[in-house]
Order: C-alpha cells, then sequence, then structure tokens
C-alpha cells in the first residue's frame, strides 16, 4: 500500500477543498442569474367567424389592444400584440376565419426569484441551498485539524462528516431534475388538468402564488386562463448550476476518499443497477396499482395520482367469483404433473448423457435440440389431432404431458450439467462394490445433485406454470383452465377489464415470483452446471 | 473422464428411453402432423381435404405479406438476441460485482423470467396505450413530461415496443446464465492477469468472455429459438397490424391460419419457419463448436 | 348379515341400473357462446339470471338435456372452433358471426330440421335472409347492434357548429374543432383495427353507394365509389383529423377517449351510452345518422350475429337431438329469458316477442329499432365472406401507411374473384 506523505494530503484536500467552495460559489453565484425564461400570455382572446378588417375584428382589437395598455401601465412592462388567424374556405365554398389575440410578455425569474415565491418547485432550491451549505459546513469540519491526515488513518469523527459532506453535494446536484420536474407541475400539469375540468385540491392556492410570481398579482380571476398560454424554457444558468453541483460533488469525494475513480466506477455501477430495477419493477408496479383500481380509473386520462385513489380490494373477489381459484387450482395440478414426468423422462436421460460413453450421443443431443425448434404456435392443429387421438382432448392431463415433453430439452440441459460437475468417483466405487448402476445414480449421486434438480424442478414448474398458447387451444371448458388461459375472459376484445386483468395476472405471478426468488442462489449454480462441456 | 463402466451395449439406450418416448409422442408426432398438412388441402373451416403437393408452399411464398414478414423476422429476432445478450452480459457482470444490496437486485433482476408473456405483453400493452397509458400517467405526475406523448406513433416505433419488451423478458435468462459462468471463473486467473498488468477490458476480452463463452453458446441457441418462435409479445400489442407490419413469422402463420382461415399455406409457413431455425441455430452452433474445438 | 347384504347388492344393482338408463337417456350439448361482455359468463355459468344461471335453469326445465356449455372470449373462438373441425369435434350448438364457410363445408343442419316453426316465424324476416344460402336457411340471429354518430354536444356548441350531415360538412366540422382546440381534441373517430375494420369500411362505402357487392351480389370490391369512399377516409386521417393509431385503437379506445371528450365525434354502436355510464363518464352526447357523401343515399350499419347448429352424424338418435337443440333455442328466445340477455350488454332483439317488453323497459329502444329496420348487414352468407373482411382491414391498413387505394382494391378484388 503507498502511503501519503502528509504534504501530499495537505495538498491535495486543499485542491479539492478549493474546488469545493468555487463550486459553491459559482452555484450560489447562478441562483442569482434567471433560471427560467418565461413567454407568458397575459391575456388571450379567441374569435371565431370573424374576419381580419370586419366590424367583430375592430372591436376585439380594440379591447386586446386596452388590455395590453393597462397591464403595461400596471406592470411596466412591454407586452407584445400576437395576432394568429385562421382562413380556412369551407366545403360550400364560403370563407371562414377565426382570429387568436394574444398579449405576451417576456420575462425571466431568477432562483431567488423562485425560492421566496412560495410555489413547491422552490422548496427543491432552498434545499439544495441549504444542503450545499450544510456540505461545505460538514467538510470543513472534516478537514479541521486533520488536513494532513491520510484517508485510511482518519477516524470515524473525521471521515463520517467528510463522506456526509459529499453524499449532500450529490443529493444537491439530485435536486435540480427535482426541481426542474416540480416546474413542469405547476406551471403545465396542474394547468392543465384544470382547464380540462380535473382540478386538484389546492389550486386555489398555487394560482394566488403564481399569479404573484408571474403577473405580478394584477391577474386574479384570470390567472388559470392567462396560464394556459405560458411557454417557458430552462436558461443556461440552469444547466450551469448543474455543472457547478457536479464540481462540487466530485470536490467532495476528493474530499473524502480522494479517490475519485472508484467512487465514480462504484456510483455508475449503483446507478446501472439502480436503474435496471427501476425498469424490471415498473411493469409489476403498474400490475398492483391497476389491479386495484376501480374501472373507471383504469382508462383515466387524467389521472392524477400514482396510486389508486382508492383501492378497490373487491376486485379480488370479484375475480374470485369468476373462476380464478380453480383457474389457479387446474394451474397448480399441470404445472406439478408437467414437472413430475419431465424429471421422471429427464433424470435418467441426463444420466445416461453425463455418465455413459456410446454411439448417437451427440445425435441425440441434436434431436433434443431439434424438438424445441417447432413453436407450440406451429404445432397447434398437429397437437392437437394427437390430443384427440389420445382421448385428452380438453383435459390437464393432456397439458401435464404436452408441456413435459417441451421441456425436456431444457431440463436435459440442465441437469447433465448437474451430473457433470459432480465426480463419479463415488459411483464408481458404489459400482465396484456391487451396487447395480440404478441404485448407485439413486443413493450415490442423485442425493448430491439435489440442488441442481431443484432448480431444473422451478424450471420446468415455471415454464408451465406460464404456458399459454397450447392450452388456449386444447382447454374449452372452463373448469379445466389454467390460469393464463382463465385471465384472458377479462381482455376479450369486446371489452378489456383492465383491473381484472391485472388482479388475476398479479395472483397468477406472485407465486412463481417467489418461487424463483427462492431458488435464486441455486439459479447460478444450476446454470453453471449447465454451461459445462461434457 | 468423468463416466462410468457400461455393462451392456444397450444399457444408455434404456436410459433414454422414457425421454424418448415421451418426446416422440408429443413433439415429433406433432411435427409429422403438420408435415403431412403441409402437403394437404385444407378447408376454410378446417377440414382436410387431401393431399396437393406443393401448392401450399406456392401459396405461402407468394403471400403479399411474406417479403415483409421475413425482414420483420430478421430484425426481431437479430435485435431482440443481440441486444439482450449485449445488455444481460452487462447485467450480469454488474450482479458479480460485490456491492450493497446484491441480493436483493438478483432477486428483481429474475421477475420477468418469472412471469408468463402474455401477462407481460398485456401490461406493456396498457403501459403504452396513447390516452390512459401508465407511462404517460407516471411521466406527467412526476412532472418529468409537459405533454402527453403518442408512444406508438408509427408502426416502426410499435415494433420497436415490441422488440423492446421482447428483450425485457430475455434479459434475466441470460444474465443468469452468464452470471453461473462468472462465477465459475476461478479469481486465480485474474489475479494472475492483474500481476501482468492487464487492465478492466484486457480482462474483460481475454479471461473473461472466453470462460464465459460455452455457457453463452447454448443459451444463444436456445434463445434463438425461443424468440423466433415467440407468439405472444406481437400478438398481445399490434396483432400485426397495420396490414403484417409489424409480424413476425410465427404471428403471420397464426393470422393466416386462424383469422384468413388458410390454414395449407399456415402450416406450409410452419415448416419453412422450422427450416429457417434448422438451419440458423445449426449453423451458429457448428461455428461456435469449431472455434472450441480448434481452441 | 347375508340378506342385509344381498339386498344391498340388490339395492346397488337397481341403482346402477336406474342410473344407466337415465344416462342412455340423456342428451348432453356442446355449446360455445361467445363473451359479449362482463355480464356473458355470469349469466350463463355463475348466477348472473336472477340468482341463477341459464344453464341450471335450462336443465331443471328440460330434464335429460344436459349442456356442456362454454363461454369463449371472441379473441380465442375462431382457433377454438377451428381446431375442433378439423379434429371431428365441433360443437353441437355455436354462437358466432359468420356461418358461410361451416355450410359450404356441409357442416350444418338447415335451421328447419331443427327450429320449431313456431319461434321460426317470430324472428325478423329481414335477419333470417341474411343467414340464406341457395334457399336454405343455415343459422339463426342470436342479437343485433346499430352503429349510429355520437357526437359531443359541449364541444360542437364551443366551436359553434352543427352536426356534420354530410361528408363535406364532417370535414369542415373536423377542420374547425383542429382549429380550436390546436390538437386537444381529435375531431373523428376511426377504427381499423384488425379486430374490426371491416366495419369502417362499411361506413363509408355504404354512404357513397357503394359496397361489399353489386346489385346482383358479385362481389365488387374495387368500385369507383368504394375507391373515392375509402380515400376519403384515409384522407380524414392524413388531414389529421382523427386519432392517432386507427390501425391499433379499436373501438374501446375510441369509446373511452369520446367519454373523456378528448374525441368530438365517433361512429359507435347502440351500446355506447350503457358502456360510458357504466364507466362514470359524464359527456353529453348525441346520436345522428352517419354523414354521407352529397347526393348519396344514407346507410346505415347493422352488425349480427348467430347460432347455428353442426352435424354430428355419429349420434344414434337424429331426431332426439335436433328436438333437443329446438327445445334449447325455444328456451333461449322466450322473453322471460331473452329479454334479459339482450338488455344486459344492450343489444337489439331479433325476435318480436320479446320488443314489447324491451321498449316498456327502456323506451329509446323504438329508435334504434326503427334504424335496425333500414340497417345493411355485411354480406356474411358469401362463403368468402372472411377473405373480404380481412382484405378491406388489410386494404385500409397499407391504405393508411401511405398505399394507393385505387391499387390496392383492384389487387383485392382480383383476388378474391379470381
Amino acid at each position: 500500500m503507498n502511503r501519503n506523505t502528509p504534504a501530499e494530503v495537505r495538498r491535495a484536500n486543499g485542491r479539492a477543498m478549493a474546488l469545493v467552495l468555487v463550486a459553491a460559489v459559482l452555484a450560489v453565484a447562478l441562483m442569482c442569474l434567471p433560471l427560467y425564461r418565461f413567454s407568458a400570455a397575459v391575456f388571450t382572446k379567441k374569435s371565431g367567424n370573424t374576419f381580419v378588417g370586419d366590424e367583430k375584428y375592430q372591436q376585439v382589437r380594440a379591447e386586446v389592444e386596452a388590455m395590453a395598455q393597462e397591464h403595461a401601465q400596471r406592470t411596466g412592462g412591454a407586452p407584445q400584440i400576437v395576432e394568429n388567424v385562421t382562413e380556412r374556405t369551407n366545403s360550400k365554398g364560403e370563407k371562414t376565419s377565426m382570429v387568436a389575440f394574444e398579449v405576451r410578455q417576456v420575462m425571466s425569474r431568477t432562483g431567488w426569484d423562485f425560492m421566496f415565491s412560495g410555489l413547491p418547485c422552490g422548496t427543491f432550491l432552498m434545499a439544495l441551498v441549504l444542503c450545499l451549505a450544510a456540505a461545505v459546513g460538514l467538510m470543513l469540519c472534516g478537514l479541521w485539524k486533520a488536513v494532513d491526515v491520510d484517508w485510511p488513518e482518519l477516524n470515524p469523527g473525521k471521515s463520517v462528516p467528510r463522506r456526509l459532506g459529499a453524499a449532500l453535494g450529490l443529493i444537491a446536484l439530485l435536486l435540480v431534475p427535482a426541481f426542474m420536474m416540480s416546474c413542469n407541475l405547476c406551471f403545465t400539469r396542474q394547468i392543465k388538468l384544470a382547464t380540462d375540468g380535473f382540478p386538484k385540491p389546492g389550486l386555489d392556492g398555487l394560482l394566488r402564488v403564481l399569479d404573484r410570481f408571474l403577473y405580478g398579482g394584477t391577474a386574479g380571476e384570470e390567472t388559470l386562463s392567462l396560464m394556459t398560454g405560458v411557454t417557458y424554457q430552462p436558461d443556461w444558468a440552469l444547466y450551469g448550476l448543474m455543472a457547478a453541483l457536479a464540481a462540487f460533488t466530485l470536490g467532495g469525494v476528493l474530499v473524502a476518499h480522494g479517490h475519485p475513480a472508484a467512487t465514480l466506477q462504484k456510483g455508475l455501477l449503483y446507478g446501472f443497477v439502480i436503474c435496471l430495477c427501476l425498469v424490471i419493477l415498473y411493469p409489476y408496479y403498474v400490475m398492483l396499482i391497476t389491479g386495484f383500481r376501480s374501472n373507471a380509473e383504469t382508462t383515466d386520462m387524467y389521472f392524477q395520482h400514482m396510486l389508486p385513489t382508492r383501492w378497490v380490494w373487491s376486485n379480488l373477489s370479484d375475480i374470485i367469483g369468476r373462476g380464478v381459484p380453480r383457474y389457479l387450482l387446474n394451474s397448480l395440478l399441470l404445472s406439478a404433473g408437467a414437472t413430475a414426468i419431465a424429471l421422471l423422462c429427464g433424470i435418467p436421460a441426463a444420466y445416461a448423457m453425463a455418465r455413459m460413453n456410446f454411439p448417437g450421443k451427440k445425435a441425440f443431443l441434436g434431436f433434443v435440440i431439434m424438438s424445441q425448434m417447432f413453436s407450440p404456435v406451429v404445432l397447434l392443429v398437429g397437437i392437437s389431432r394427437l390430443m384427440n387421438a389420445l382421448h385428452l382432448n380438453d383435459t390437464v392431463t393432456g397439458l401435464m404431458f404436452i408441456n413435459a415433453a417441451f421441456n425436456q430439452a431444457f431440463a436435459i440441459w440442465l441437469l447433465r450439467g448437474t451430473f457433470v460437475s459432480i465426480s463419479s468417483e463415488m459411483e464408481q466405487a458404489a459400482c465396484i462394490d456391487g451396487c447395480s448402476t440404478v441404485s448407485a445414480m439413486l443413493r450415490v449421486l442423485l442425493p448430491m445433485a439435489a440442488p441442481g434438480i431443484v432448480t431444473t424442478l422451478i424450471f420446468v414448474f415455471i415454464n408451465a406454470w406460464n404456458e399459454y398458447t397450447i392450452s388456449t387451444v386444447l382447454i374449452s371448458t372452463n373448469a379445466n383452465k389454467p390460469i393464463t388461459v382463465g385471465i384472458t375472459q377479462f381482455s376479450s376484445f369486446n371489452m378489456i377489464e383492465w383491473q381484472y386483468l391485472f388482479a388475476a395476472a398479479l395472483v397468477a405471478t406472485i407465486p412463481v415470483v417467489i418461487l424463483f426468488m427462492l431458488i435464486e442462489k441455486h439459479l447460478a449454480a444450476g446454470l453453471t452446471a449447465g454451461g459445462v462441456k461434457g | 473422464m468423468n463416466t462410468i463402466p457400461i455393462r451392456h451395449k444397450w444399457e444408455p439406450y434404456l436410459w433414454l428411453l422414457p425421454s424418448l418416448v415421451l418426446m416422440c409422442v408429443f413433439v415429433v408426432f406433432p411435427i409429422g402432423i403438420v408435415f403431412k398438412l403441409s402437403v394437404s388441402e385444407i378447408s376454410k373451416s378446417g377440414v382436410v381435404k387431401g393431399l396437393v403437393g406443393l401448392d401450399n408452399f406456392r401459396a405461402a411464398f407468394r403471400d403479399p405479406a411474406f417479403g415483409t414478414v421475413m425482414l420483420n423476422t430478421a430484425i426481431w429476432v437479430v435485435s431482440v438476441v443481440g441486444l439482450s445478450t449485449l445488455l444481460g452480459f452487462i447485467t450480469a457482470m454488474a450482479l458479480n460485482a460485490e456491492f450493497f444490496g446484491r441480493k436483493v437486485a438478483r432477486s428483481i433482476v429474475v421477475f420477468p423470467w418469472a412471469t408468463s408473456l402474455v401477462i407481460q405483453a398485456s401490461v406493456w400493452n396498457y403501459i403504452i396505450k396513447g390516452e390512459y397509458g401508465n407511462l404517460n400517467n407516471v411521466l406527467l405526475n412526476l412532472g418529468i413530461l409537459k405533454n402527453a406523448v403518442n408512444w406508438r406513433a408509427s408502426y416502426q416505433i410499435e415494433f420497436a415496443w415490441e422488440c423492446g419488451v421482447g428483450i425485457f423478458v430475455t434479459i434475466p435468462f441470460v444474465a443468469f446464465t452468464v452470471l453461473a459462468g462468472l462465477q465459475s471463473i476461478d479469481d486465480a486467473y485474474y489475479e494472475a492477469a492483474t500481476v501482468d498488468g492487464a487492465g478492466f477490458w484486457r480482462k474483460l476480452w481475454n479471461v473473461t468472455i472466453p470462460l464465459v463463452k460455452p455457457s453463452l453458446t447454448v443459451c444463444t441457441v436456445l434463445n434463438i429459438i425461443y424468440v423466433f418462435n415467440s407468439f405472444p409479445i406481437i400478438y398481445t400489442i399490434t396483432k400485426g397490424a397495420p396490414a403484417n407490419k409489424t409480424d413476425t413469422m410465427v404471428t403471420l402463420l397464426y393470422m393466416r391460419a386462424f383469422y384468413d382461415n388458410q390454414k395449407g399455406p399456415a402450416t406450409a409457413m410452419s415448416v419453412i419457419g422450422f427450416a429457417i431455425l434448422c438451419v440458423c441455430a445449426g449453423a451458429y452452433m457448428m461455428v461456435t463448436m469449431r472455434k472450441e474445438d480448434a481452441r | 348379515m347375508k340378506k342385509i347384504a344381498a339386498l344391498i347388492l340388490a339395492m346397488l344393482l337397481a341403482f346402477g341400473c336406474c342410473a344407466a338408463f337415465a344416462e342412455g337417456d340423456e342428451i348432453t350439448l356442446d355449446v360455445i357462446i361467445c363473451q359479449y361482455g362482463p355480464n356473458t359468463q355470469e349469466w350463463f355459468l355463475g348466477s348472473g339470471m336472477d340468482g341463477t344461471n341459464f344453464v341450471d335453469k335450462f336443465e331443471a326445465e328440460n330434464p335429460g338435456i344436459k349442456l356442456n356449455l362454454d363461454v369463449v372470449s371472441w379473441n380465442d373462438v375462431y382457433t377454438e372452433v377451428s381446431t375442433r373441425i378439423s379434429n371431428n369435434n365441433a360443437p353441437d350448438i355455436l354462437n358466432i358471426d359468420v356461418f358461410a364457410n361451416y355450410a359450404a363445408d356441409g357442416l350444418l343442419l338447415p335451421v328447419s330440421d331443427y327450429c320449431p316453426e313456431e319461434l321460426f316465424n317470430d324472428f325478423f324476416p329481414s335477419f333470417i335472409a341474411q343467414s340464406v344460402i341457395d334457399d336454405t336457411v343455415w343459422a339463426v340471429p342470436d342479437l343485433a347492434s346499430a352503429r349510429a354518430l355520437y357526437v359531443n354536444r359541449d364541444i360542437l356548441d364551443e366551436v359553434g357548429i352543427d352536426i356534420p350531415t354530410t361528408w363535406a360538412e364532417l370535414e369542415d366540422a373536423c377542420q374547425a374543432i383542429l382549429d380550436f382546440y390546436e390538437g386537444d381534441v381529435y375531431p373523428w373517430g376511426i377504427d381499423m383495427t384488425t379486430d374490426e375494420g371491416q366495419a369502417a369500411f362499411s361506413y363509408y362505402v355504404w354512404n357513397n353507394d357503394g359496397g361489399f357487392v353489386d346489385a346482383d351480389g358479385n362481389v365488387a370490391l374495387n368500385s369507383d365509389a368504394n375507391v373515392e369512399a375509402i380515400e376519403y377516409a384515409v384522407g380524414l386521417y392524413n388531414k389529421g383529423f382523427t386519432n392517432p393509431n386507427p390501425a391499433t385503437q379499436t373501438r374501446y379506445d375510441l369509446q373511452d377517449m369520446f367519454g373523456a371528450g378528448k374525441l368530438a365525434m365517433v361512429i359507435a354502436p347502440n351500446q355506447l351510452p350503457s358502456y360510458l355510464s357504466d364507466k362514470g363518464y359524464e359527456v353529453n352526447w348525441e346520436t345522428a345518422a352517419l354523414p354521407v357523401n352529397e347526393g348519396k343515399t344514407p346507410g346505415a350499419t347493422g352488425v349480427m350475429d348467430r347460432i347455428m347448429a353442426f352435424k354430428d352424424d355419429e349420434y344414434p338418435d337424429q331426431a332426439k337431438r335436433n328436438e333437443a337443440i329446438g327445445k334449447f333455442l325455444t328456451f333461449f328466445y322466450a322473453p322471460e329469458n331473452y329479454v334479459g340477455w339482450v338488455s344486459m350488454e344492450g343489444f337489439l332483439p331479433a325476435v318480436n316477442s320479446s320488443v314489447a317488453a324491451l321498449v316498456e323497459a327502456d323506451p329509446s329502444f323504438e329508435a334504434w329499432l326503427a334504424v335496425l329496420d333500414s340497417c345493411q348487414f355485411y354480406p356474411t352468407a358469401l362463403d368468402n365472406w372472411d377473405a373480404i373482411k380481412q382484405g378491406v382491414i388489410d386494404v385500409e391498413q397499407q391504405a393508411l401507411t401511405g398505399g394507393d387505394v385505387k391499387t390496392l382494391l383492384d389487387d383485392l378484388q382480383a383476388k378474391i374473384a379470381g
């Protein structure tokens, strides 16, 4: 391990702290610059059936000009009048025209304006400043009387404040996008919802604040209609702020560890894993919240919440009333049966493949893979004729065999790998002792291969549980349907009942997910074995 | 070799017998029926009328959508298998690293694997519904979007979504196969490489990839087959609309068989698909296996 | 002891015999019913029929007949039926929309074989006429629905326009709505999905004196009137007047948009109001006739589904089987059952005997029955109707992505007629 001399450490800490302080000052300075530029309509007027120059036009124009003047006097700004004419010739050859007037004003607002406006987004900036201040303070504390102590030798009293400071820097950085999101919410989303007739509680208060913030309190009742015409975009200062905070965080990391590369790597790793998990969990979140919303809410285009407004637990009892327990039972029977058959046939085959040399071994492997190449969809007609011939049509038993057969390749692949990875010495010894091959396998190999077998078992179980296409064609009696087919009654093209579909989907998914999580530990081990060349 | 002595010549075949019987009856026999049907005339309502030779194949090749669908199938298989392998590999690398909450992350990554494709496809179909879809709802309520976005603005975009869902559900399988490979690598290799002064990329290229390759080969072959034959995603999200422009071979033949009542050409198509798969998967295995043998 | 044992044995034997006899006497009918909505399954198999269900009630009233009844979703019903036919395992009674293929393959029983005369005379004659091939009636209608234009009155008022009656007015109205709402509201709904694109085809061609067939009943898909109509419909999309994805947005998506006030005008079936109120949408809607091309005859679109019976040559007693099927139909169409069935999902009836009760329950039915009288129906009696249906949907979807309507329809006509 390389040691740093106190002088080196002091120099490095000094440089890092300088970076931190410069970045902090820069950030505060940038907050004084305009963060957002607004182009706000202070007055709008639409007039249908109006032609440029006619009486109605003159009238409206005068009204608009008066408004603009009044506004200019009141606020001291310089509003512009924008006139938008839509002229069309209709099918009867008549001309139609619509005139829209807007009195627009361009303005910008600084970070401090936001902070003291009372808007929800302002609180994010306030939190940002507090984080920044606290971070600087913590770092200074951490450096106090320990500027030249090498990082590995820092005592917790010094290293914890430094790390906290760096973390607060990161939080401050993340608060910028949060601030932008919050701006979108109060300048666009809530206004749009309100004009479409779906106001959120507390809208009046928000409108008053917005009025003060943008119009200096002059808009009053008009605020809502004026806000619909507001366009805005972030100014360069906002991006500058982000850069400054990134630099601040970097400085913080330098102070805390002295190894920014490792931290960056770790940060990327966490970032990737968190994003991945969020994306993966997202559909399940959708299933969960949609499964417990009311039918009307599932197709509500103005839905304002991230969660159902009321958790409709009765969706569960409704789907139970519509046969879901029966379907689950069928799925359970089907999967258990398929698994048993697949393992009973697969274990001997895998054993032979793993432990014996014989002509035709490669041919059998080819055959197994070949048997996977036809999609069940493609074979539907053939399978259903076969089932008919065997009198297994429309039965769960038939599905068991089909699923077992279609999972043979996977089962053999996994099991063979497991067996190969276990040394055959014990069996050989057993054979010499006079044991038959069968009992050698049963007594010696299988107990050792148990984890691999469990993995295979659960794989087959899950594949059978999730199978849809064959069952949908083979099973017509309602009482024999597995869950995957049973839930399609909720998504018939006559009407999709999203809430039931997802409630049932959830019920069908949870047991499998739990099973899978249980074997996750063995999963990799089972698959490792599968990959080994025999 | 890790084998045990065989007492009789026929003994191994006895061990294979149950599996062979099961597969012959429930897989090979239906395949035979499909081959026979592909040269039979089948009436619209499904009555089998007699042999017609290669008429069905001619009809299949003449199908106006055939060209588009072959192209789609190629895009579908290559993009889903390719990207899911790449992303699955990265995921496996990440999950193999030490970090806080790794156990939880690993459990979460198996989720898509454990969920039925029909269910996944329905959920994603709901998520990207233009008007009330959950994606718009969430992004708007978080303030990330200012206005609702039409996530399915054109059929190309819809097809891209379908590929995305395909990738999404395939990643866990690849990730765990690779993870298994990664865990079986002896740390000694890496230590040796470090001593030689190899950086991250050189270790990845010279140690990790060669050692993970065998498990990746089998996994890729299986993936090619599964993805080629994957049906519920496209069927649930677009049903091939507009005008078969988002169909792949399997969904097209399903539509032809059960919507358009052209069962003869549809079975011919399934035989064509089988031939293509045999060639592709076979060629892939030959190439990779030969390389390994040469090594 | 022995005596008792013998007695028990004798009793068991007697029971066995009785059971055997009863079994020999019993007939089981395989029935497939399509799922029309959330209540269908409840009504047939659950407890949606005043606490009981169709099957139980039927079996109680008709001893000796068992029903093996399945409610199948529209998504799966074609797959299921055709697979069962391929396997010589057709249902006895099937409820579906098409019948010509089955008739052409000689799978169906003529209606006269099983339908009691009294019931047969109860059907609207114009409906029965839709199920005739070569002077034989092959199926009976189970219900119908009619399509009309629905408009959002509030949107039209705000923009200041009237309900459009002609195509030209429709374009004006769409343009006005588009201008006024700047894209926040879609003026016009079009559904050209794989599910029901043929309906869109009919909405336009039948209001332009075109159609699937010409006056002689021959397939005539590429007539100038049809080309003009489809070009008009696709033109609406190209001008940005419609919902953004006509090829994948189904009627239900459109209905939801209409309910939420995102769509100003849409053509929908008569069940729309009950759909809207079920979902809690509060829309100030109004209905009107479909817009028609100027100078052409208006044509309303009606949709009808059917019940048909399949042959089963292996069954020993054909007369008994026919009688059982007849009993099923008689029971199904009896007003005390049928009224509940039709009104449950808001459909229109196919028999006279239930009209009075339905009108009494909901006076608005009368207007719809009048519309139904003037409705045109799809030419489902053509044995290549399914090819026509998929063909026109394909043409529409191709046209939406930039294909030339004339060429596409010419090709389709050549394929269908040739």
